[in-house]
């Protein structure tokens, strides 16, 4: 298929390009989470302690799936943006765009997980057969990525202001999402609203997966999966309604 | 009938911006909610319908802003029209934005790869034709390094070079035709010729008739995102000319090298001047039409007057121009040189002063430059025409691209000339007999 193709050279290039000519390269994939972890644990393992058992494993894992969530929905928004040559071509289908950011950004995602893994065994994690459900996870965070992602790229097109509230979004998002704290010490009035953010479920499901060795409850999967489904079906179909004007805009 | 390409009642119109309109917040709130209210509409394709068997060449010509790039865009599925429909058949290409989807961080082998596949190809297909797309382009001790160290026309070549690397069932070309040197652009008609030969309709743009005449079978004529005419190109071109020619602006036409395979001309042993007062025909090019003497055409002939066919050295030459002149008392001299592909000059001859005639309205006139025999070494040449005030200097002249001539001799020379020769032995003083001949 064409498509597969396509997807593969951008998603390719997208890799390569990231990093080029930067002395670091590919280790910034791992120093920004690292520094991060440095910090919070300084200040949640000792200044202001929460007292979360393997915390470092804890905070670490919260802190490489949250990274992906967040590089992937910036970087998807400016993807059509950032892409006019490839908008006024034809035998390129415009909706692969956002679908190459996500990925990309999942490859350095999973390049950064045998350092997880490492920290996980260093500090005396075990680990359980509930490690198999991690692929499916992986799954089902990308397709509730890639469903924000289109409809972010797309309104982005005629409203460039959309990556500004977006970094002000997530940035607010970080605090709103287990990733230096657990989900349950969330006060029950509020549950049920901080429930809506679905980086909650997934987040918890890694940490099931990884640190608790535990898989999560169905409940919950099926949640995760209908919703993040339903949410891609429709931005999909929306984004392919735009999509048509992109070249009038850009 | 299967059609290659059928487009039926398309229809495209844009917003146009007020250009007042405030596209920041301070702006909106500074001037209160009139900022919003947008625009006119207008109309870049109005109800336009064509088809294309397969193997036809079809040519759109029209002046700038007519709708005829719009049209290819929509051709190509980019974009949406608001009313009609596009139906291909096949496998599109297109050379509509060459550079696109190049990265100058990537090497040539990485670019390559990309934008063929961006082009329709399977990674299998482009890996397959990787040598061939890099031998085409003549990049070949480059194509590892990154393609920002290439020269535009490096990075021209290996654009084109991946485009026509397709094999597809319908062609759509946007000017991009005036891409490298002659011997470039000769190889990339070539190439297209080929596609046409091999069953491929085409859909060709271009400000160069001379391009569209030497592709194309017929010819659609656009103006104001309306189709004028359709036909075989003498026809619709003399309808074009005549618009054009009441209608002109600066920036009508522009001058694009017409990249058409003619003959050689050189020093001539005789020269003789005649003017001619009809309307010409020929392979049009334009100048700048804002002069009083504007050339209209330039056509390269040979000895019985036909279009250049192949040129051999030592052929006489016509070099027919066809001009239009505004100013009665105006004495203009027309200069023509033929200078070689490395900018030497080899033939450089001025007419003498030559008073326009008639009453002040635009005069059309044919001045046609006879050389009796142009002994140039075979290679490529061009051939360059200028017009301007005898009594004056080039300022109020205007200068017509120039045409290429490719001239075929024994083989290539250094020197420029190919004077006709034959050697005279003594034979006293030789141990063989033999006298060498030209």
């Amino acid at each position: 298929m064409h498509v597969r193709d396509v997807l593969r050279e951008l998603i390719a290039r997208d890799v390569k390009l990231r990093y080029r000519g930067s002395y670091f390269g590919m280790a910034w994939t791992l120093l920004n989470p690292i520094t991060e972890l440095a910090v919070l644990l300084f200040v949640f393992g000792s200044v202001l302690p929460l007292n979360i058992p393997n915390y470092a494993a804890f905070l670490f894992t919260g802190l490489l799936v949250y990274t992906w969530f967040q590089s992937s929905l910036v970087f998807a928004t400016v993807a059509v943006v950032s892409n006019r040559d490839l908008i006024r071509r034809p035998n390129v289908p415009l909706s692969v765009l956002p679908i190459v950011s996500v990925a990309s950004t999942l490859l350095h995602f999973l390049l950064s997980l045998p350092v997880l893994f490492v920290l996980l065994l260093v500090t005396g994690v075990h680990i359980t057969a509930a490690v198999l459900a991690l692929p499916l996870l992986v799954m089902v965070q990308f397709i509730l990525i890639l469903a924000l992602a289109y409809p972010l790229a797309a309104v982005h097109v005629w409203f460039r202001d959309t990556q500004y509230f977006l970094k002000i979004a997530l940035q607010l998002l970080f605090f709103l999402t287990p990733v230096f704290y657990e989900s349950k010490t969330i006060p029950e009035r509020f549950r049920y609203l901080y429930r809506f953010n679905p980086m909650v479920g997934i987040v918890d499901g890694y940490r099931d997966v990884l640190v608790r060795g535990v898989v999560p409850p169905l409940g919950d999967w099926i949640l995760l999966v209908a919703v993040s489904t339903v949410l891609l079906v429709i931005s999909l179909a929306g984004f392919k309604r735009a999509s048509r004007y992109f070249v009038d805009e850009l | 009938m299967n059609l290659a390409i059928d487009v039926s009642n398309l229809s495209k119109s844009y917003r146009r911006y007020r250009p007042d309109r405030p596209m920041m917040l301070q702006e909106i709130l500074a001037r209160g909610l009139n900022g919003f209210r947008e625009t006119e509409q207008f109309w870049a394709l109005r109800d336009v319908s064509f088809s294309v068997p397969p193997g036809r060449a079809v040519g759109i010509i029209g002046t700038n802003g007519s709708g005829k790039s719009t049209l290819l865009r929509l051709v190509a599925g980019i974009g949406s029209p608001d009313s009609g429909r596009v139906r291909l058949a096949g496998r599109v290409g297109a050379l509509l934005d060459l550079g696109s989807g190049l990265h100058g961080d990537l090497s040539g082998r990485e670019n390559v790869i990309v934008a063929g596949v961006l082009n329709g190809l399977s990674r299998r297909e482009v890996l397959r034709r990787f040598d061939s797309i890099v031998a085409f382009s003549e990049i070949e001790e480059f194509i590892d390094n990154p393609m920002r160290t290439y020269s535009s026309g490096m990075q021209m070549r290996l654009a084109f070079a991946i485009n026509v690397h397709t094999n597809p069932d319908v062609l759509l070309i946007d000017e991009v035709l005036a891409v490298g040197d002659a011997a470039f652009q000769r190889k990339c008609l070539a190439r297209i010729s080929e596609f046409k030969a091999n069953g491929c309709s085409i859909l060709l743009v271009s400000h160069g008739l001379a391009t569209v005449e030497k592709l194309c079978d017929e010819v659609l004529w656009m103006n104001a995102g309306r189709l004028m005419a359709q036909g075989a190109m003498r026809d619709v071109v003399r309808q074009y000319e005549r618009h054009v020619g009441h209608t002109v602006e600066p920036d009508d036409v522009q001058e694009v090298a017409a990249a058409v395979q003619v003959a050689v001309p050189e020093m001539p042993a005789a020269t003789a001047i005649k003017v001619d007062p009809a309307v010409p025909a020929g392979a049009p090019v334009t100048g700048r039409p804002t002069e009083s003497v504007r050339i209209a055409s330039v056509g390269l002939l040979d000895g019985a007057g036909h279009p250049l066919g192949e040129f051999r050295t030592g052929q006489p030459l016509r070099v027919e121009i066809c001009f239009d002149a505004d100013v009665v008392a105006t004495r203009h001299r027309f200069r023509v040189r033929v200078v070689r592909e490395d900018g030497l000059v080899c033939c450089d001859v001025v007419s003498d002063g030559f008073q326009t005639a008639g009453p002040p309205v635009v005069r059309r006139g044919r001045m046609t430059l006879v050389l009796d025999r142009l002994d140039l070494s075979s290679g490529h040449y061009r051939v360059d025409v200028m017009v301007y005030a005898a009594d004056a200097s080039h300022v109020d002249g205007t200068r017509a691209p120039g045409c290429p001539l490719v001239v075929m001799g024994d083989g290539v020379r250094e020197a420029a000339l190919d004077v006709p020769h034959r050697w005279e032995v003594d034979a006293r003083t030789m141990d063989t007999g033999d006298a060498g001949r030209n």
